[in-house]
């Protein structure tokens, strides 16, 4: 008996590291899960090596426009006929650069990738959930929705916006059986870390990449990164009936990074 | 196999309501526990309801008295031969008042209570798990950890008090395998909210029992109580391998209801 037998989860970005993860991890307890990304391929690899059979299910897409987020939302209830669970999980941002020398065109990729993919996404999601009277809304978040460090305002700017918005929706529904939360992980070396980080780096005028690395674990209290399991089991607590209770959360998996 | 499987837990307060609920929660994981309360019959009473046999046990004594809460923890090591798990989680208060009528009776008993009771537990269980370098330490904080009712002053203080503890702490220990960190629930009707909820509604200028239990609920996005096994299935992922890396936290279950 799982904690989440018969529920249908929705992960964007699902194809690989924290979003691979948790969907594995929803699998695991039961849920039917659909993972998106934006490759054909690489989603098909994700398939046989998920293992799930007909309990899982790919829908390629990209998130950062509205038409994307909507077709993997109405995918998902298409193909599983219901959402219970969205984790608004994609997200990332490239060409760092200090405020003073930011493009709008990084600002505009990064907002649209980490916060309108989560409203869309979100908005389409409470379109099913709000008439069914439940749900469970989890949106990637970071350490970063909380500090900020110099160099990487895109990113930052964007997870203060999502922790703002899973507030405000949070107590929209919260009478209506549907919880809103956001994750706040520390680093964790995923692909999108390792493609991205050096140029994170770069922008925040550090050595190499390793540097930027030892500056998060060190920051923390674990003096080390955290991992996609970390995150991947608080998902599942807070997809689950215990789940209930929680919501309007941003909830810290960092190693005891963030001072709040 | 349970989450926490060969593990040994203690609770203070662990006979109803939070503390039981976390108990019946870790035997179901697999772990051995102690259970504290200082009524020796109503600690009989809860074995034989949680039906663990010989993986439960109860220690007898008052939260509040320095010996009681060591008394537990070199108990629970002497009784199952380690400790890995220690719930820091009786509190509550007797007749509180605002600060302008405080007796210094009640200020007193609120302080060892809530506060020095978790500076004592998490001192010795820590000078067990160090050398072990092991461990996890669970604080019940509140809501009331993160902000400040009237008429509950040292209630408020005193939750404030120990997730700044539970922080440095978390700090000091973050590289040896040991987390600690605080949950922090809304309002649960517990027996301890039932047996004093009337004197704190008069201190806190309010109707009646009810009219307290309705104003934490309205505060919150669910508009109801919280309930134990919310904070339950918390304490099992923080104490289960999944949580090794999540450490100097304040984590929420309060159905939307802080802010930050």
């Amino acid at each position: 008996m799982g904690l989440l037998d018969g529920q249908v989860a929705c992960v964007t970005g699902g194809t690989r590291g924290i979003g691979r993860g948790t969907a594995e991890a929803f699998l695991r307890e039961g849920a039917s899960v659909v993972v998106n990304g934006r490759s054909e391929e690489k989603g098909a690899r994700a398939l046989e090596e998920m293992g799930g059979g007909d309990q899982v299910h790919f829908i390629a897409g990209d998130v950062k426009s509205r038409g994307g987020c909507e077709a993997i939302v109405n995918g998902t209830v298409e193909h599983f006929g219901r959402i219970d669970i969205l984790f608004a999980n994609a997200g990332g941002a490239k060409d760092h650069a200090p405020v003073a020398e930011l493009t709008d065109a990084s600002m505009q990729d990064s907002l649209e990738w980490n916060f309108w993919h989560t409203f869309w996404t979100m908005q389409t999601a409470l379109g099913h959930m709000i008439p069914q009277g439940s749900g469970r809304i989890i949106a990637m978040s970071s350490v970063e929705g909380k500090a900020g460090k110099p160099g990487i305002a895109i990113y930052v700017a964007a997870k203060h916006a999502i922790n703002g918005l899973v507030k405000s929706a949070a107590q929209e529904v919260g009478t209506l059986g549907i919880t809103v939360n956001a994750v706040c992980p520390g680093a964790i070396e995923t692909d999108i870390m390792k493609a991205e980080g050096p140029g994170a780096a770069e922008a925040m005028g550090l050595e190499s990449y390793e540097a930027l690395l030892d500056i998060f674990a060190q920051q923390s209290a674990i003096k080390r990164l955290n991992e996609v399991t970390d995150v991947a089991e608080v998902c599942v607590l807070l997809a689950s009936e215990a789940g209930a209770g929680i919501t309007g959360s941003l909830l810290s998996i960092d190693g005891g990074t963030s001072p709040y | 196999m349970g989450k926490l499987e060969g593990k040994v837990a203690c609770i203070t307060g662990g006979t109803r309501s939070i503390g039981r609920a976390m108990a019946d929660a870790f035997v179901a994981e697999g772990a051995k526990v102690v259970v504290n309360g200082r009524d020796a019959e109503k600690g009989q009473r809860c074995l034989e309801e949680m039906g663990a046999g010989d993986d439960a046990a109860f220690f007898a004594g008052d939260a509040s008295e320095q010996s009681t809460v060591e008394g537990l923890i070199d108990f629970t090591i002497e009784t199952y031969g380690q400790l890995d798990i220690c719930c820091l989680n009786s509190g509550g208060v007797k007749m509180t008042a605002p600060v302008a009528q405080m007796t210094d009776e009640e200020w007193t008993l609120e302080v060892d209570w809530n506060l020095n009771h978790v500076f004592w537990g998490m001192r010795r269980a820590l000078q067990h798990m160090i050398p072990r370098e092991s461990g996890r330490i669970l604080v019940t904080s509140s809501v009331e950890g993160k902000l400040g009712k009237p008429g509950i002053p040292g209630y408020a203080a005193t939750k404030h008090a120990v997730n700044g503890l539970m922080k440095a702490a978390a700090q000091e220990v973050g590289t040896l395998g040991i987390t600690v960190n605080s949950i922090l629930p809304g309002l649960i009707e517990t027996d301890i909210v039932r047996e004093t909820g009337p004197e704190s509604a008069i201190a806190m200028g309010l109707d009646g029992y009810d009219a307290l239990i309705d104003l934490f609920t309205q505060e919150s996005a669910i508009k109801r109580p919280n309930r134990v096994e919310e904070v339950a299935a918390v304490a099992v992922l923080l104490a289960s391998d999944a949580g090794r890396n999540i450490t100097g936290n304040m984590f929420p279950v309060d159905g939307g209801t802080m802010p930050y």
